[in-house]
C-alpha cells in the first residue's frame, strides 16, 4: 500500500520516504521535518496517533494526513483534536490522497498566496474564484473543485469513480452519468473562456488534464 | 386473555349454577323439615284432643285462635285415621290469604262421630324459611364477592414475578450490555423460568456479539485487499502504453472492485445500525442538514435537470445520531434525484410531523413495501447498490419513525413520520 501512494505521489514530484512501522516513524519524524505525513493509524507496532501526540509536543510545524481503515468517527475526531490537518477514511484513491496533500502542503507553504497558476489559468484556492487571461471565470461549486481536483492531479488519469466520491462524498454511489454532464459543461466554459481544451476523456475509464 | 380472566370465565359460572342448584334443594329440605315439624305439634294437638275427651268424654272447645283452629263436624263416616294437608284459607283478621297446615282425623264421643280438624298457620314457617334463605344467600353472596377480591388480590401478587420477568424479556435487547435483574422468588416455577430466561439471554447475547464482531472483522479484513486492488488499478492506468483493449479491460475491473467496496461499506453499516453502535444522540437540527444537502447535491440535479422545490420549517429539531442524521438525508435526496426523470421535479417539506420526499419517476415494477427490503431494485435504477432505502428504514426503525413509500399519477414519496 505504501509503495503504491509513494510511487503515485513521486510521479508528482513530491519526494517520498516510507516508514514501515512505528518506530521507524519516530526515529524519522524526530530527525526531519516533512511538508506532509501520511500517517496510518493501524501500525502494526503501535497506535499512529502517538506519533501525532509525539509531533505536537515538539512543536513541529509538519502536515499530518490521517489514513484509517476504521472507518469510525471516534478515529476522525481524536486525529482532528490532537491537531492533524485532514483524515482519510481507507479505501481511498490515490487521487483523492493527492488532492488532500497538495492542499494541506499549499496550506503550510503559501500562507497567504493561495494562488495556483497553470498555463493561463488562474485559481485563487480562497477565494474560490478562477481566471482565464486574466479575465474572472463564472464556475459553480462542483466545477470549481473538479477543476481544483484536475489540478492538483495534472497529466494523471483520474477515475470517473474518483470524482464522483471526491465531488459527492461516499453517498454518491452507482451512476455516474452525472460526471459527464460536469465535464462537458467546465470544459464549454473553460473553451468560452479562451483557455485550452485541458480535459481529456481517456477511454471509458476516466479523465486526465493535461497542461500545454 | 389473562389468566385470571380464564379462570373466572370457568370459575364463576360453575360456582354460581352449584350454588343455584344446592339453594333450591336447601329450600326445599328446609321446607319438608319445617313442615314436618309443624306436623309434629299437630299430632301433639290431636292427641291432647284424645286425652280431653278421654277424660271428660266430650269434645273440647272449639277454638279460633290467629295461628291455631281447632274445629269439630259430626260426620257419619271417615274412612281415613288422619290426613295432612296444606290449604290456603282467608285471615279476616289479617285480610289476606295465609296458608294453613291443617289435620283432619275422626273422633268418637259417646257413639258419635266427628270429624275433628286441627289447623296451624303455616306462614310463620313460611316467613322463616325465606328469611333463613335470604340469609344465606346474601352470606355466600357476599362469601363470593369477597373470594373474588381476594383471588385478584392473591392471584395478582403471586404472578409479580412472572410478570416483573416478562416486562424484562420484552425490554430485552440483545446489543445492550446491561444484565437483566430478576426478582427472586420462591416459588419453584418462576424460578426456574427466571433461570432459563437469564441463561437464554446469556446465550442470545453472546451468540449475537460472536456474529457482530465476526461481521465488522469480515467487512474489515474484506476493506484493505479491496484497498490494494483499487490503488494498483488506479495506479497501473497511469500507464502511458496501454492500449483501448487493456483500458476497458482495468475500467471493468476498476468498476467491479468499486461497486465491492461500496456494497461492504453499505452493509457495514447497516450492521453499525443494526448494532446500535451509533449511541450518541442529540438534538439535531434536521431543517438545517436538510439545507445543507439539498445545496450540496443541488447541482447533481441539474445535471438531470430536475427542479427541486422546498418547503422546510426552519429549526426542526430531532433527537437522534447526527451521523445518522446525514445519512438518513442524503440517502433520500440521492435516492429522489437517481430514480427521477430529466426535467422531473422533487419536493422536499419538512414540518413538525414528517419530513416528505415526492419525486417524480417512471411507475415502479414492484410493490412498493418492497423498496425497504435490501436489494430491490426498481426498473430504471440502473447499477446503484439497493441498499439506499434499507439504510433509510433502518435508521428510521432505530428511533421509531415510521416510515412509508407511496407512488401515485408518477409521484413517489417517502414519508418519514417525526
Amino acid at each position: 500500500m505504501s509503495e503504491s501512494i509513494s510511487a503515485y505521489l513521486s510521479a508528482q514530484d513530491y519526494s517520498c520516504e516510507i516508514a514501515e512501522n512505528f518506530a521507524a516513524a519516530i526515529h524519522k519524524t524526530e530527525y526531519n521535518s516533512y511538508d506532509c505525513i501520511l500517517l496510518d493509524i493501524g501500525l502494526p507496532d503501535g497506535n499512529g496517533l502517538k506519533i501525532l501526540e509525539q509531533l505536537k509536543e515538539d512543536k513541529k510545524a509538519d502536515g499530518v494526513l490521517i489514513i484509517s481503515a476504521k472507518n469510525s468517527l471516534d478515529d476522525k475526531i481524536t486525529g482532528l483534536n490532537l491537531g492533524a490537518d485532514d483524515y482519510l477514511p481507507k479505501p481511498f484513491h490515490l487521487s483523492e490522497l493527492n488532492a488532500r496533500v497538495a492542499a494541506i502542503i499549499r496550506r503550510k507553504n503559501f500562507e497567504g498566496n493561495s494562488l495556483i497558476e497553470v498555463d493561463e489559468l488562474v485559481i485563487d484556492t480562497q477565494k474560490k474564484s478562477v481566471y482565464v487571461n486574466g479575465n474572472p471565470l463564472e464556475l459553480t461549486k462542483k466545477e470549481f473543485e473538479l477543476l481544483l481536483y484536475f489540478v492538483a492531479n495534472k497529466k494523471r488519469l483520474i477515475s470517473k469513480d474518483a470524482i464522483a466520491e471526491h465531488l459527492w462524498g461516499n453517498d454518491a454511489n452507482g451512476s455516474f452519468d452525472f460526471i459527464y454532464t460536469h465535464i462537458k459543461n467546465l470544459r464549454k466554459k473553460l473553451l468560452d473562456a479562451g483557455g485550452h481544451d485541458y480535459i481529456k476523456s481517456v477511454y471509458g475509464m476516466g479523465y486526465k488534464f493535461a497542461p500545454q | 386473555m389473562k389468566l385470571l380472566a380464564k379462570y373466572n370465565r370457568v370459575n364463576i359460572p360453575i360456582t354460581i349454577g352449584i350454588l343455584l342448584i344446592s339453594s333450591v334443594a336447601y329450600y326445599f329440605i328446609l321446607h319438608y323439615v319445617l313442615v314436618h315439624q309443624l306436623d309434629k305439634d299437630l299430632t301433639i294437638e290431636q292427641e291432647e284432643i284424645f286425652h280431653h275427651i278421654g277424660e271428660t268424654g266430650s269434645l273440647p272447645e272449639a277454638s279460633d285462635y290467629r295461628d291455631q283452629r281447632i274445629s269439630f263436624a259430626p260426620v257419619k263416616e271417615v274412612d281415613f285415621k288422619s290426613k295432612f294437608s296444606t290449604e290456603d284459607s282467608f285471615d279476616k283478621m289479617e285480610g289476606e290469604v295465609e296458608t294453613f297446615r291443617r289435620l283432619d282425623f275422626p273422633v268418637n264421643v259417646k257413639g258419635h262421630l266427628y270429624l275433628a280438624t286441627v289447623k296451624k298457620s303455616q306462614q310463620e314457617t313460611e316467613d322463616l324459611i325465606r328469611l333463613i334463605l335470604t340469609i344465606t344467600l346474601s352470606v355466600i353472596a357476599f362469601l363470593l364477592v369477597l373470594l373474588f377480591i381476594a383471588n385478584r388480590v392473591l392471584l395478582g401478587k403471586l404472578w409479580r414475578p412472572f410478570n416483573n420477568t416478562l416486562d424484562q424479556l420484552k425490554r430485552f435487547n440483545v446489543s445492550s450490555k446491561n444484565k437483566m435483574h430478576l426478582q427472586a422468588t420462591d416459588i419453584d416455577e418462576f424460578a426456574q423460568l427466571n433461570l432459563t430466561a437469564v441463561s437464554m439471554t446469556e446465550k442470545v447475547k453472546n451468540d449475537y456479539e460472536s456474529l457482530k464482531s465476526f461481521t465488522e472483522n469480515a467487512s474489515h479484513e474484506i476493506q484493505t485487499p479491496l484497498a490494494i486492488i483499487k490503488t494498483k488499478i488506479e495506479l497501473l492506468s497511469q500507464s502511458e502504453n496501454l492500449d483501448e483493449t487493456q483500458m476497458n479491460a482495468l475500467q471493468s475491473l476498476n468498476e467491479a472492485a468499486t461497486r465491492l467496496s461500496k456494497l461492504n461499506q453499505a452493509l457495514l453499516l447497516l450492521t453499525k445500525i443494526e448494532n446500535s453502535q451509533f449511541v450518541q444522540t442529540e438534538q439535531v437540527n434536521l431543517s438545517s442538514v436538510m439545507l445543507c444537502y439539498v445545496e450540496n447535491l443541488e447541482e447533481l440535479a441539474r445535471t438531470k435537470n430536475i427542479l427541486i422545490t422546498k418547503h422546510i420549517k426552519p429549526d426542526r429539531f430531532v433527537e437522534m445520531n447526527d451521523s445518522l442524521a446525514e445519512i438518513l438525508v442524503s440517502n433520500v435526496i440521492i435516492n429522489a434525484i437517481r430514480h427521477n426523470r430529466t426535467n422531473g421535479n422533487i419536493e422536499i417539506d419538512l414540518d413538525e410531523k414528517a419530513l416528505t420526499i415526492s419525486n417524480t419517476g417512471a411507475e415502479p415494477s414492484k410493490p412498493t413495501s418492497e423498496f425497504f427490503e435490501r436489494f430491490r431494485k426498481g426498473a430504471s435504477s440502473g447499477d446503484s447498490l439497493g441498499l439506499g432505502l434499507s439504510i433509510v428504514k433502518k435508521i428510521c426503525d432505530r428511533y421509531n419513525f415510521p416510515v412509508s413509500y407511496n407512488y401515485a399519477d408518477g409521484i413517489h414519496s417517502v414519508k418519514i413520520e417525526l
